[in-house]
């Protein structure tokens, strides 16, 4: 069961995505969300201080999507977070070496409210 | 004897709604027709890579009025930013002009306003410098845009006037033609 008030952190370059995506995740009652605007920022962040839930898009600069993916499961405290991919870009190929990565959901853009709840449900369970 | 070299033939590519388009080829010009969508037309001069979007009409006025508007616009300014990002531009080298935003219907909501608004606060949010371009008034308008130089044409529509196709005018410095203008 996953609770509203664990922290979730929001890693995507583009600011209006990250406000959109926080403001979606604030109607869905939840109050602990951290961003970040790369991978590297995101993994830094996560060493300091783990997420319970990340949602990231897929193309950033410095460290990607993918890399960051790869880097949480590498790190012991954080190799079994939830890991959310929220992009734009719907390759095959891509989804397919996330999935072997270990993503637990992969979100196309643009997303909806009911599309991102959904998304995260199916993760951590229904949102209390 | 005398040798001419002939220019290479520029190549139109048509961006349709909720379509864009990246290219590093010099001879490509995008182009597109906007009424109350907007398009942002983006490139890196030092990359020598541009590209350009045109956000959807968003069709139901109620789910306009919410997020949803903002979200397909968000979507494609992302989606064209990767594709530029991905021929080599930087997000700092980046620099945008934006046309559209028309309010073509009067008595309806202003969707031009709520896509002008948004194109402009996006630009300023992912700190893209705005160089130019032209938004609003109460005239649908064709764009071209020449995303390795930056030259772009607008060609305003009225009520009386067929557009007919012009060749592209030599590159300038922002001059107005009328209801040609370019940018």
């Amino acid at each position: 069961m996953f609770q509203k008030n664990m922290r979730v952190l929001i890693v995507d370059d583009t600011s209006t995505s990250r406000m959109l995506i926080r403001d979606a995740l604030e109607q869905l009652g939840m109050t602990q969300i951290a961003s970040a605007n790369d991978g590297e920022e995101a993994l830094k962040a996560m060493v300091a201080s783990p997420s319970h839930l990340v949602i990231s898009d897929l193309n950033m600069p410095k460290l990607d999507g993918l890399g960051l993916l790869k880097a949480i499961r590498a790190h012991p405290p954080t190799k079994k977070t939830p890991f959310i991919i929220l992009t734009g870009k719907s390759d095959r190929a891509v989804i397919e070496q996330a999935a072997k990565l270990g993503v637990n959901n992969y979100i196309t853009k643009p997303f909806t409210l009911a599309s991102l709840k959904t998304g995260i449900e199916a993760v951590v369970g229904k949102l209390q | 004897m005398t040798l001419t070299v002939a220019a290479p033939a520029t190549r139109r590519i048509t961006i349709i709604q909720g379509e864009y388009r990246v290219t590093d080829d010099p001879n490509v010009c995008f182009t597109t027709i906007l009424g109350s969508c907007a398009a942002a037309c983006i490139r890196d001069p030092e990359a020598k890579v541009g590209g350009l979007n045109h956000f959807l009409l968003p069709g139901d006025p109620q789910r306009a009025a919410g997020k949803d508007a903002e979200r397909y616009g968000v979507y494609l300014m992302e989606l064209l930013i990767n594709g530029l990002m991905q021929k080599g531009a930087k997000r700092s080298r980046l620099e945008a002009k934006l046309f559209g935003g028309a309010r073509t219907m009067m008595g309806l909501s202003d969707i031009g306003a709520m896509n002008r608004a948004f194109a402009e606060e996006f630009l300023q949010n992912e700190g893209i410098a705005l160089m130019g371009g032209h938004l609003g008034g109460d005239r649908g308008r064709r764009i071209e845009y020449w995303p390795v130089s930056g030259r772009a044409r607008q060609v305003l529509f009225s009520s009386h006037a067929k557009v007919e196709t012009m060749p592209p005018p030599p590159p300038a410095a922002s001059t107005q033609l009328g209801d040609v203008d370019l940018f």
